[in-house]
């Protein structure tokens, strides 16, 4: 068994989960287990389905085709059974993903689709749907040395005085070779994530380990008619509809009974740390103006006092 | 709600009846936003997410086709769309727009998943010629690039292999095929709409769109939508508030005329293009410039 601290969690698995942090201190009694096990091929009885997925109360299955089928029970444990012929290092890919995010869900817990880098003490989340350069944007923050806290799932827990807490998973950027040439990364890069994907792990300078306040969170926007260019606070009720579309899997909000927590979650960020819009052209040669935006902004909320 | 494909091969009218039908369902005097019409790409990414639970970031293009059928089936079930830009009011029907050409994925299935995946399908096609130079502004790849990609069986869009997109591979193949595609598949009932007839008689080739999807509506009501259609129109609109969908500084509105071919293509274009489609430019009624490439064409 391997143990993992992810998204503040701790985690027995029987699988190596690439770039996760190991658990700190002994051995423990683990919040989730991950084990090679048969996956029933249907629930009886589904309380909603999607073409790859069926659940029904604390019971969930998914399948990723070619890879594996998944079934998780109660947010506690995973069970998988890898499709035959499957290259075996994808399964824990898809755990790292899709699965453990669906779990957060079942856990209750908030979770966006989002990277995180720590400013001042902070996260600062930029959230997206997949290609609208959320580790693109990380990369490049981590390349100005601020340590990475997460790419691509972020949880948050709300506290009772509604200050909100991220909780970093340790991971390792993701990122096309595309991105990784235009930052001029390719020192830094690791292994294909995918034998037959042009995704690689990159090494970041930094990495933020520990749990820490929530700073922001923007929204990424692509700089089309309507939306210009720069950074828009949206109003408490756009806020939500935005922490909700952001949301890893925002399906599944409203099938865990999870709008009431959602709504409440946006009203105490955006009215705390705050939502934002960030809206930019997608073009790399955008990125030093984004970057020097978004340190501007962070001096006016009170994030940082320098440029980053 | 049903859902009907608008198909076309890029540059060939889909935007401009996306707008036809957007001034159908929106009251008020000012036309539709185009930055803000309904429906949704097929090929959009964030859908296939939502509805998959699944990471497309980490598959291939081809573990994706084999997901689409599913995802379209989910999509046109739940009646979702693509919603980074809130919509205006929908009409009785769904129109989505898709540049896929009608294909299959690995396992044999329709990857816009046939009737699980729509009521029916407006398939727009538009004289090749005019495509040609309209293409070739819209990529900037220059006009015999364009004829060229136009005659490429792999033709596709956001097909690299090394890049996150906000769109899914679509493929296109070649022009011909393309339309072949949509004209001969038998899993969804299809209407054919010609951009040249929505322009020349725009009234009765909508009516006749309008009657196949099930979609009611009055003389009036068309007659508005058109003139609030008019390319001066929306042209205008691009000039003073952009088009989300325009290419990098560029209009995309630009002549929007049929039979523009004819001063922006050289004879040896127009001959290319003729040569690589003449079959199907013939069996769609364009009739062609080069009679001597009629017998090398059919």
């Amino acid at each position: 068994m391997y143990s993992y601290a992810l998204s503040g969690l701790t985690v027995a698995s029987e699988v190596v989960l690439p770039g996760a942090s190991p658990a700190s201190g002994g051995p423990q009694q683990a919040d989730v287990s991950i084990r090679r096990a048969p996956v029933p091929d249907a629930l009886t009885n589904p309380t909603a389905r999607g073409p790859t997925w069926q659940m029904a109360a604390r019971h969930f299955l998914i399948h990723v085709p070619g890879v594996a089928r998944f079934y998780l029970y109660d947010g506690r444990s995973i069970a998988f059974e890898a499709a035959a012929g499957a290259d075996p290092d994808d399964v824990p890919i898809f755990i790292l993903g899709t699965v453990f995010g669906i779990l957060l869900h079942q856990r209750g817990q908030i979770v966006l689709h989002a990277s995180a880098v720590e400013v001042g003490g902070k996260a600062i989340l930029f959230c997206g749907t997949s290609g609208a350069g959320k580790s693109t944007l990380a990369a490049a923050l981590a390349q100005r040395g601020l340590p990475l806290v997460t790419d691509d799932l972020c949880a948050l827990s709300l506290g009772s005085d509604g200050a909100a807490t991220v909780h970093p998973d340790g991971r390792r950027l993701r990122l096309w070779s595309q991105t990784i040439d235009e930052l001029a990364l390719g020192s830094r890069r690791g292994g294909r994530m995918r034998a037959r994907l042009e995704k690689y792990y990159v090494e970041p300078d930094g990495v933020r380990e520990q749990a820490l306040p929530l700073g922001a969170i923007y929204a990424l926007r692509e700089a089309r008619p309507p939306h210009h260019p720069g950074i828009t606070a949206p109003n408490v009720v756009d806020a939500a509809l935005t922490l909700r579309r952001h949301a890893y899997r925002p399906r599944l909000i409203n099938r865990m009974g999870q709008d009431a927590a959602y709504f409440h979650a946006a009203t105490a960020i955006a009215n705390g740390a705050g939502i934002f819009h960030l809206t930019r052209s997608l073009n790399f040669k955008a990125l030093p103006i984004v970057l020097a935006q978004l340190e501007q902004h962070w001096r006016d909320i009170g994030l940082c006092r320098r440029a980053a | 709600m049903r859902t009907f494909w608008l198909a076309s091969y890029p540059k060939s009218g889909n935007t401009w009846m996306r707008i036809l039908l957007a001034n159908l369902a929106v009251a008020g005097d000012d036309g539709a936003d185009i930055n803000r019409l309904s429906g949704g790409f097929a090929s959009a990414r964030a859908p296939f997410d939502r509805m998959t639970l699944i990471d497309s970031g980490l598959l291939t293009h081809e573990e994706i086709d084999a997901l689409r059928p599913g995802a379209n089936a989910a999509l046109a079930e739940s009646g979702d769309g693509d919603d980074d830009v809130p919509e205006l009011a929908e009409g009785p029907v769904r129109f989505v727009k898709a540049h896929d050409a009608y294909q299959y994925g690995p396992d044999g299935a329709p990857i816009l998943g046939g009737r699980a995946g729509a009521d029916g399908v407006l398939v727009i096609v538009r004289d090749p010629r005019d495509i040609a130079s309209s293409f070739a502004h819209h990529s900037r790849y220059g006009i015999d690039r364009t004829i060229a990609f136009m005659n490429n069986a792999g033709a596709c869009l956001c097909g690299h292999t090394d890049r996150g997109y906000l769109q899914l591979r679509q493929r296109l193949t070649r022009w011909s095929e393309h339309v072949a595609s949509w004209l001969n598949q038998r899993d969804l009932p299809m209407h054919l709409v010609r951009y040249e007839d929505l322009r020349s008689m725009p009234a009765a080739t909508l009516r006749a769109a309008l009657d196949f999807a099930g979609w009611p509506a009055t003389d009036a009501a068309i007659h508005r939508a058109i003139a609030l259609s008019a390319f001066e129109r929306v042209a205008a609109q691009e000039h003073s508030n952009g088009f989300r969908e325009a290419p990098h500084r560029q209009a995309f509105f630009r002549r929007g005329e049929a039979g523009a071919w004819r001063d922006e293509l050289t004879a040896a274009q127009v001959a290319r293009i003729e040569h690589d489609h003449g079959a199907m430019m013939q069996r769609l009624g364009y009739p062609l410039a080069g009679a001597t490439h009629l017998s090398e064409a059919g």
